[in-house]
């Protein structure tokens, strides 16, 4: 069987380099796509949509559905992590630990014991547990909001700069990741819970399909953003801007959401108690 | 002027990241490693990046100054994390029980 499956390997191989042969030289001025389609994007890209990073009017609007599916792609992978590793049946573990803050004193409860509540005094804390570190905390502190200030910045900015909501979701996740590596997942979990953050992914799919059929409700193809200008008092180029603008704020809100139920699921293997 | 200034910045900040490399190469252990691997964060990125900012503000302009305030936010924002992140990193090599290198260690190898 394994000789089998390298020679199939081997002969797809061979057939993928030989059609391969056929394609243009790399970089080549008369190849198709630089013939025809770039030349297009560059020479009409703010003529049509008034957005000065090609890049950003390419993915958003020019291929508006390719990046539909991409985000669509994202949620399903958070869902799936979901499915495969979310426990929905919570067996109690054998202890649990709590530590009196003001002594700094640990308490084991064991199983059918009185579990003191999270408060001032009692903390629970995780089996594996690594001391507090005030050097990280404070500092993951300090950076986390600047962070977040940052990729507010970079979806909002996309059509003008570098960025966009894909770009801008993951920094806006990885610093919900940083607070619950610095601190606690219970910390992070209370302030971002798992039933917004998948609330959030699939409203930002949402988000971006919505346009998309909403200007197919107002009398255009699906996702020409052209027909908003109907709705907000704008001329139909600024209006093509402006969609491209709200459909990054889905897909940076799918991202960010998706990473963070992501980790939620992979660090704490799908129990949501305890984790990194 | 302005220009020599930030050049010899950018060259003694390039001077630091050689080190750094050198170091990251050569040292013996985990630990020892890991120390010229944040200087060559902190110090290097500081004296290039400064180094930088003072060239943009050599035609000085208003557009020119914000340039050079974001270059230094850059050299802030590293001088708060890199040593955190090397701390964190020294941190979880002692909390999982990798031993220092001493010279004693390596003879008795």
């Amino acid at each position: 069987m394994k000789r089998f499956s390298l020679i199939c390997v081997l002969l797809f191989g061979a057939v993928l380099l030989y059609g391969s042969m056929d394609f243009p030289a790399f970089g080549d001025p008369e190849s198709p796509a630089s013939r025809h389609l770039s030349p297009y994007y560059i020479k009409n890209a703010i003529k049509d949509t008034a957005v000065p990073n090609l890049v950003t009017a390419v993915l958003a609007d020019y291929r508006g559905y390719d990046t539909l599916f991409e985000t669509a792609v994202i949620f399903t992978a958070g869902l799936a992590c979901f499915l495969l590793l979310r426990r929905f049946r919570r067996e109690p573990p054998e202890f649990r630990l709590y530590r009196h803050i003001d002594t700094g004193v640990t308490l084991i409860i064991e199983q059918g014991g009185k579990e003191p509540t999270d408060s001032n005094e009692f903390q629970q804390i995780d089996s594996q547990w690594v001391p507090y570190d005030l050097i990280i905390q404070k500092a993951a502190g300090l950076v986390v909001p600047f962070l977040q200030l940052f990729a507010l910045y970079v979806i909002a900015h996309g059509h003008h700069s570098p960025g966009g909501g894909f770009q801008g979701g993951v920094i806006f996740g990885a610093t919900l990741i940083l607070m619950a590596i610095s601190n606690d997942l219970r910390s992070t979990i209370r302030r971002v819970s798992e039933a917004v953050s998948s609330k959030l992914a699939s409203t930002g799919v949402l988000i971006y399909a919505g346009i998309g059929a909403l200007c197919l409700i107002l009398g255009a193809n699906f996702l020409n953003y052209s027909q908003l200008s109907k709705l907000i008092h704008v001329s139909s180029v600024m209006a093509r801007s402006h969609g491209i603008l709200l459909i990054e704020i889905g897909v940076g809100l799918a991202v960010a959401a998706v990473m963070v139920w992501i980790y939620y699921n992979l660090v704490s293997a799908g129990r949501h108690d305890e984790g990194l | 002027m302005i220009s020599i200034v930030s050049m010899i910045l950018i060259v003694s900040g390039l001077i630091f990241f050689a080190g750094g490399a050198v170091g990251i190469l050569r040292f013996p252990d985990f630990y020892t490693r890991l120390h010229p691997a944040g200087k060559l964060d902190t110090m290097g990125l500081f004296m290039t990046l400064s180094g930088m900012a003072l060239y943009v503000l050599t035609d000085f302009s208003l557009a020119a100054l914000l340039t050079a305030l974001k270059i230094m936010l850059i050299v802030v924002f590293i001088f708060i994390t890199s040593p955190t992140a090397t701390h964190s990193i020294a941190d979880a090599g002692m909390r999982s029980g990798l031993p220092h290198w001493s010279r004693d260690q390596k003879e008795s190898e």
